[in-house]
């Protein structure tokens, strides 16, 4: 039933997600949380999006905002958020159970915890697909079977027997994975999906994800704290900090083209091959802004290198780049403006060092 | 503290080592539930089996000495292995007999208990809000009430109520079955509710859920089978304390009618302690093996399963 209302309101041709001022608070305690506030963007079908930003940016609160599994009286959310076409922000949760699973399916980051211990991983996989798509318990098993295939886990058909603390952890996450994909999801959300991992493992995963996106046409939401993870898996990257997006455009003009101060912070902190040993890691000094009492004018200019008196006082809006159309962001004195190396010019060389 | 770390470790690389070998502490081999299992799957064999096993007299076969019954006839020995009691029976097959009737009424209402207590707790803890207050606020009501009055209270009510549904009555054992499962509710749907609540948090429960599975299925398929050991541990726990209550009970006079059960012997025994000790140690002895008995095999499930010994 609810897949017919569904198919009648699918708007093919629209971006897939559409989000437009979303706004999600937390009642706390010590006052509200702004822990996403204020976001705007669109992903189109079969495209990929990677949202960084470092711990408390609220990346994880934006996607859980999205896929709508937040606490339900927790969270104050505003704003509106379109899955084709269709308004999902208000839906309640027995509402959002048509969606979940068969339209946006969401992978998470510790591959220990995620999987339910005293289940087999069979049954784990089979169980969405006979509620969702109503299959027979051999068929169910048989195409659990092919997923664990298709995320190359070797001896598919034995693994299906086998409890979660018999598989490693990178095989947990491709089981976590397989259990995503199994209803054939629109959008798949992976948030910090390799943080639990060593690195080569973490490199399998990711391709895995992008051979499966490329491979089923969906779309994909990368959220992670690493640039690097993005760089070569994602479409688009959009930065996020102190809850909001302040810099998006598509991977390559991103790199080429950084305009945030943040964005180049944030690369810069990623240790290089090529840099002598025991050089000093660049840093960004300070400590993510207070969410429940936001700082006036740009939130990244107490932590800034360049700040400026009016970065200080104004909130720069997100603008879009005389060259690229796709790529904007919100700063008064961007990377490669007069007034950008006018800063770095007052700043000696090895500031980042002696702040500490 | 960071030196003195250093330094064993610093003399140690430079001089050749000499072989030391560390002496392991000795363990004692945890025996204690391997006993309890061995004492109640004996003592349940032997009750259940008690009519067809040779060396378990009758339960009205009277002892007696030279063709008469005699009270307190035999001590303990070969004739009766635990003596004759006041009206000669035999007190091992007695204490055998009662056995019957105490694990089963044990095991009745820890079901019961469980099966209660079970629900209240999933439910509160999963649903939290309206619903964790009325089941939290039943619970504590529950446990603000002493249980022995409660206890006594309660099978006064049934007796006099003689509630009959459909050819089942409902007689003296199922009375106290159902009085000690009622008092077993209130510390299972605690420890249901706090597991229920730890669970729920858990990111597979949220991994369920943004596949789209229901409430009911979270319940039944995700959380449930995680509580199950801490339900059992805790039920086994709790047995011994519902055999001793059950004693408690039958002591005071509330006991099953016709057949015996521990908590009347040692009633029935303790007036004529001086004259003859067997009568009343014996079913005491029993009770005490069967409750530390069920005390150890918690426990070891308990370690088991690492469940805190605070929540229990």
């Amino acid at each position: 039933m609810s897949d017919l209302i569904q198919a009648s309101a699918r708007d093919l041709s629209g971006p897939l997600i559409e989000l437009t001022d979303v706004k999600t608070h937390f009642k706390t305690a010590r006052g509200l949380v702004r822990a996403v506030d204020g976001v705007s963007f669109t992903l189109e079908r079969g495209k990929s999006l990677g949202i960084v930003g470092e711990s408390g940016s609220g990346k994880t609160v934006l996607s859980r905002s999205i896929m709508g599994l937040l606490p339900p009286k927790a969270a104050v959310r505003h704003g509106s958020i379109k899955f084709e076409g269709r308004e999902i922000l208000g839906l309640s949760r027995s509402q959002m159970r048509g969606i979940w699973g068969s339209e946006m399916a969401m992978i998470f980051q510790d591959p220990m915890t995620s999987l339910n211990p005293v289940m087999k991983i069979g049954r784990q996989i089979a169980e969405p697909l006979r509620i969702h798509l109503n299959m027979a318990r051999s068929d169910a098993w048989a195409t659990a079977e092919r997923l664990l295939t298709d995320v190359r886990i070797p001896e598919a058909a034995r693994r299906l027997n086998q409890y979660p603390h018999e598989l490693s952890g990178g095989m947990r996450q491709r089981v976590m994975i397989a259990i995503a994909l199994a209803c054939g999801p629109t959008v798949l959300f992976a948030d910090e999906p390799t943080t639990a991992l060593d690195v080569t493992v973490q490199a399998q995963i990711l391709d895995l994800l992008g051979e499966q996106r490329r491979d089923r046409n969906m779309s994909l939401i990368l959220v992670t704290h690493d640039l690097g993870v993005v760089a070569g898996h994602t479409d688009e990257i959009a930065v996020m900090y102190g809850g909001k997006l302040v810099e998006k455009a598509p991977t390559r003009s991103l790199f080429a083209n950084m305009k945030m101060p943040y964005t180049e912070a944030l690369l810069q902190s990623i240790p290089k091959l090529t840099d002598p040993s025991h050089t000093r890691l660049s840093v960004i000094n300070g400590r993510p802004p207070d969410l429940v009492n936001p700082p006036v004018g740009c939130r990244f200019a107490a932590r800034c290198l360049y700040t400026q008196q009016r970065c200080r006082e104004e909130e720069p809006p997100l603008v879009v780049t005389p060259e690229d159309p796709e790529h904007s962001y919100a700063c008064w004195y961007p990377v490669g403006s007069p007034a950008y190396f006018e800063a770095k010019a007052r700043i000696p060389s090895n500031s980042t060092v002696e702040v500490l | 503290m960071s030196i003195d770390l250093e330094e064993p470790t610093a003399t140690a690389s430079e001089a050749p080592t000499t072989l030391v070998v560390t002496k392991k502490p000795f363990k004692m081999p945890r025996l204690g539930w391997i006993f309890g299992t061995i004492w109640l799957v004996t003592l349940s064999f032997c009750a259940l089996f008690a009519g067809q096993l040779p060396f378990i007299r009758e339960y009205s076969a009277k002892v007696k000495v030279n063709g008469r019954a005699k009270s307190y006839g035999w001590g303990p020995g070969w004739n009766a292995w635990f003596g004759t009691d006041k009206s000669s029976f035999d007190v091992f097959a007695r204490c055998i007999y009662g056995a019957r009737v105490t694990l089963l009424v044990g095991v009745g209402a820890t079901a019961l208990g469980l099966f209660l207590g079970g629900i209240l707790g999933i439910l509160g803890g999963y649903y939290r809000g309206r619903i964790d207050r009325v089941t939290s606020i039943f619970v504590d009501c529950l446990l603000a009430l002493p249980p022995l009055l409660l206890a006594l209270l309660l099978i006064y009510r049934l007796d006099d109520l003689e509630i009959q549904i459909w050819f089942w009555k409902v007689t003296r054992p199922w009375e106290i079955t159902i009085t000690l499962g009622i008092l077993a509710i209130a510390p299972l749907a605690r420890i249901v509710r706090a597991q229920t609540i730890s669970l729920r948090e858990r990111e597979f429960v949220l991994a369920a859920r943004s596949l789209g599975a229901k409430n009911g299925r979270i319940i039944f398929r995700e959380v449930l089978p995680n509580v199950v050991p801490t339900m059992l541990t805790v039920a086994f726990t709790g047995l011994g304390i519902l055999i001793a209550a059950e004693g408690a009970l039958a002591f005071l006079g509330l006991g099953v009618e016709s057949p015996q059960t521990w908590g009347k012997m040692i009633n029935a025994g303790r007036d004529d302690l001086a004259k003859a000790w067997w009568a009343t140690l014996f079913p005491c002895l029993f009770l005490l093996l069967s409750v530390v008995s069920f005390n150890l095999i918690g426990d070891q499930m308990a370690r088991r399963f690492d469940i805190r010994e605070a929540a229990i």
